[in-house]
């Protein structure tokens, strides 16, 4: 899978660089949008993660061309702008989703694999780790070829740790994750240890093995 | 007598006009108008007195000369009748209230002599003012003493007309004054008021489109032409103010965003201790409580600017059930019962983003400030929305209720005490009302659509 970062901050641009290709991806970079536009002519890409603001340019023009070049590739428009004109636009143009920074890099990889799922595979597709299988389209998860059920806040918990197993996802990741902007609104969140014992409890009772691991009270690991 | 009605309308002085626009609220205060007009009557008053008074003793002296010359007349004529008429009887003597005629010693006077007396009238029993003439004259080589008196009684009725006539001419005057105070706030104030009006429809965003016109009085140009300079800087000001705050907290994001991705990746390494990886951790939630708070700033700049135009009507029950649903596990965590009387639909004139936020911010206050096992309180009408919860804390003071960073208690460190802050921030830029309210463990908060409290 070949994911075309265009990011004009280095750090930035590295950090999610690192991330994505410890998760399997192949990363390549562009600095500013003269780049950017020459490799998306030059190269197909499975997804693009596009910043707005950038030197010589607008993302959203980078969204443009690709329209224009009837690319397959999934877009992820990441804007400091938390603008909601910003966002419609992009979804307007063809982006298939909208990040604000600062974000998670555990939540960038879940939308990045998301859209590939759907993009590639039109969702009909399953998610397969070790001894447990996702259908997507029907929401069923079975380990051991056994259905089990979650609730909606489970299946997203375990379709997130498995889109960035192998690494430690924070707690506030997926307090944001699963509540999106009115996460702080919660409080605290020891309400996630309770859905990740629910999560851990089903599949342990379904013989599967026990994946999800407390990193010294900084979050999760999984796998 | 009536010429001192015809006094010149007094000019308004610009003084009171201060006045008027900055005591507005003010209901001691009175209308320019009404305050010239109360203030030309106050002085017409004394005005009118003083001219009575006059009035009074110009005639009264009239009188008294009319009256002394006609005595003096008839005094001319008794003497020619009395000289010549041929009286055999030596001494008389003839004595009415007019005319008396005594014989006396008193040498004869050449001069006569005028004064006011008052005399004894029988049929009313009053005293009545009367102009008396004496004279000592001789008839027939004798000395008699001549008092001819003439009534002034005429006076009284003076009086009476004088201030008749006075009243009238005040009344006329007031209303004059009145009339022609409306016809001149009709008129010569129209821009003025014109441009009170602007002034007080004035939205700091719209201010581009604000132009005070011209007008036809050399004053209102004036000051419409300091209201367009005043208007057009504070404008300028605004915008840059406005987009340095925006820069400045879109600037802050990347910087953020670079140093939380490092710490993100930080946390991905193994050789770390314990106690390395929980500073990270901490490192971490702290930059998202920055990145949280900047985020909320913004957030209330942008709706203070309006920057949410009322395009849509969302359905408030459809928000509440979303955010129901979406904070479902809290409330099954702390076991609360939850209590909605919502009807079918309650379109709301309010930006889809902004009727989240009021909803999840009210709601999640209700649910986080619960005890376990408490209550919430959900209605909703067509026009007002209410949500009341339990809670152990005690009542929120009111003048700290929605200030910005006030935080009612420490208990809660993931608060950040904008959330009623930007509550009310909505309700104050979209015209809702706003009120709380706490009765024995409840905490009560409604939002009203005004039209609802206005008719």
């Amino acid at each position: 899978m070949k994911v075309l970062i265009i990011e004009d901050e280095p750090a930035l641009r590295n950090s999610i660089q690192e991330y994505l290709t410890h998760q399997g991806y192949i990363c390549e970079l562009a600095e500013d949008f003269k780049q950017a536009i020459h490799k998306v002519n030059e190269f197909d890409y499975d997804c693009i993660v596009a910043d707005i603001g950038l030197p010589l340019g607008n993302g959203l023009d980078v969204v443009k061309e690709l329209k224009v070049l009837e690319s397959k590739a999934g877009i992820i428009i990441i804007s400091a702008k938390d603008s909601l004109e910003d966002k419609l636009r992009g979804l307007e143009l063809g982006a298939d989703d909208y990040l604000t920074k600062p974000f998670h890099l555990s939540e960038l990889n879940a939308r990045v694999n998301a859209i590939l799922r759907r993009k590639k595979f039109d969702g009909n597709t399953t998610i397969t780790f070790n001894e447990i299988t996702i259908k997507p389209a029907s929401k069923t998860v079975l380990v051991h070829n056994k259905s089990i059920t979650l609730t909606g806040k489970e299946y997203q918990l375990l379709l997130y740790f498995i889109a960035n197993q192998h690494r430690v996802v924070t707690k506030s990741a997926l307090a944001g994750h699963l509540w999106g902007d009115e996460y702080d609104q919660a409080g605290s969140y020891d309400f996630i240890y309770t859905h990740i014992k629910n999560l851990r409890k089903k599949m342990l009772e379904a013989d599967g093995e026990d994946y999800i691991k407390t990193v010294y009270g900084t979050g999760y690991r999984f796998g | 007598m009536v010429k001192t009605i015809s006094k010149p309308y007094m000019a308004p002085d610009t003084a009171s006009v201060k006045i008027s626009l900055t005591v507005k609220k003010d209901t001691r205060s009175m209308k320019l108008l009404t305050k010239t007009m109360v203030y030309f009557l106050l002085i017409m008053l004394p005005v009118f007195t003083a001219g009575a008074f006059y009035l009074y003793a110009t005639f009264n002296k009239e009188i008294k000369h009319e009256t002394d010359e006609e005595l003096v007349n008839d005094k001319l004529q008794w003497m020619r009748y009395l000289d010549t008429a041929t009286i055999s009887n030596p001494v008389f003597a003839i004595n009415t209230p007019e005319f008396n005629l005594q014989p006396t010693d008193k040498p004869v006077q050449t001069k006569h002599n005028l004064k006011g007396v008052n005399i004894y009238q029988e049929p009313e029993d009053t005293y009545a003012p009367f102009r008396q003439l004496t004279q000592v004259i001789t008839v027939n080589n004798r000395n008699y003493q001549l008092t001819l008196r003439k009534s002034l009684i005429e006076k009284d009725d003076l009086i009476k007309n004088i201030i008749h006539v006075m009243l009238a001419a005040f009344g006329g005057l007031f209303l004059f004054v009145l009339l022609s105070n409306w016809l001149i706030s009709k008129s010569i104030w129209k821009p003025f008021y014109a441009s009170l009006d602007k002034i007080q429809r004035l939205q700091l965003n719209k201010l581009e489109n604000t132009v005070f016109d011209r007008t036809a009085t050399h004053e209102f140009n004036q000051l419409n032409a300091a209201l367009n300079n005043m208007t057009t800087r504070i404008h300028q000001d605004y915008t840059n103010i406005k987009e340095l705050t925006e820069d400045a907290a879109h600037e802050m994001q990347t910087p953020l965003a670079i140093a939380q991705s490092k710490l993100e990746l930080l946390l991905q390494d193994d050789s770390l201790s314990e106690t390395q990886l929980k500073g990270i951790l901490t490192s971490y939630d702290e930059l998202q409580r920055l990145s949280r708070l900047n985020h909320n700033l913004l957030l209330l700049a942008k709706i203070e600017n309006q920057q949410y135009p009322v395009t849509d009507q969302p359905d408030l029950c459809t928000v509440v059930e979303k955010y129901l649903s979406l904070f479902e596990e809290l409330i099954r965590e702390k076991e609360l019962q939850i209590h909605a009387e919502m009807i079918a639909t309650a379109p709301w004139p309010l930006h889809p983003a902004l009727t989240d936020i009021l909803v999840s911010n009210l709601l999640g206050n209700a649910i986080k400030y619960n005890y376990h096992l408490g209550h919430i309180r959900i209605h909703i009408s067509a026009q007002t929305f209410s949500i009341s919860n339990t809670s152990e804390l005690p009542q929120i003071p009111s003048d700290i209720l929605f200030q910005r960073f006030k935080k009612q208690h420490n208990v809660y460190t993931n608060s950040n005490g904008l959330g009623l802050a930007i509550v009310k921030k909505i309700a104050d830029s979209y015209q809702l009302s706003l009120q709380y309210s706490y009765e024995t463990g409840w905490h009560t908060f409604s939002a009203g659509i005004y039209s609802a409290i206005n008719g």
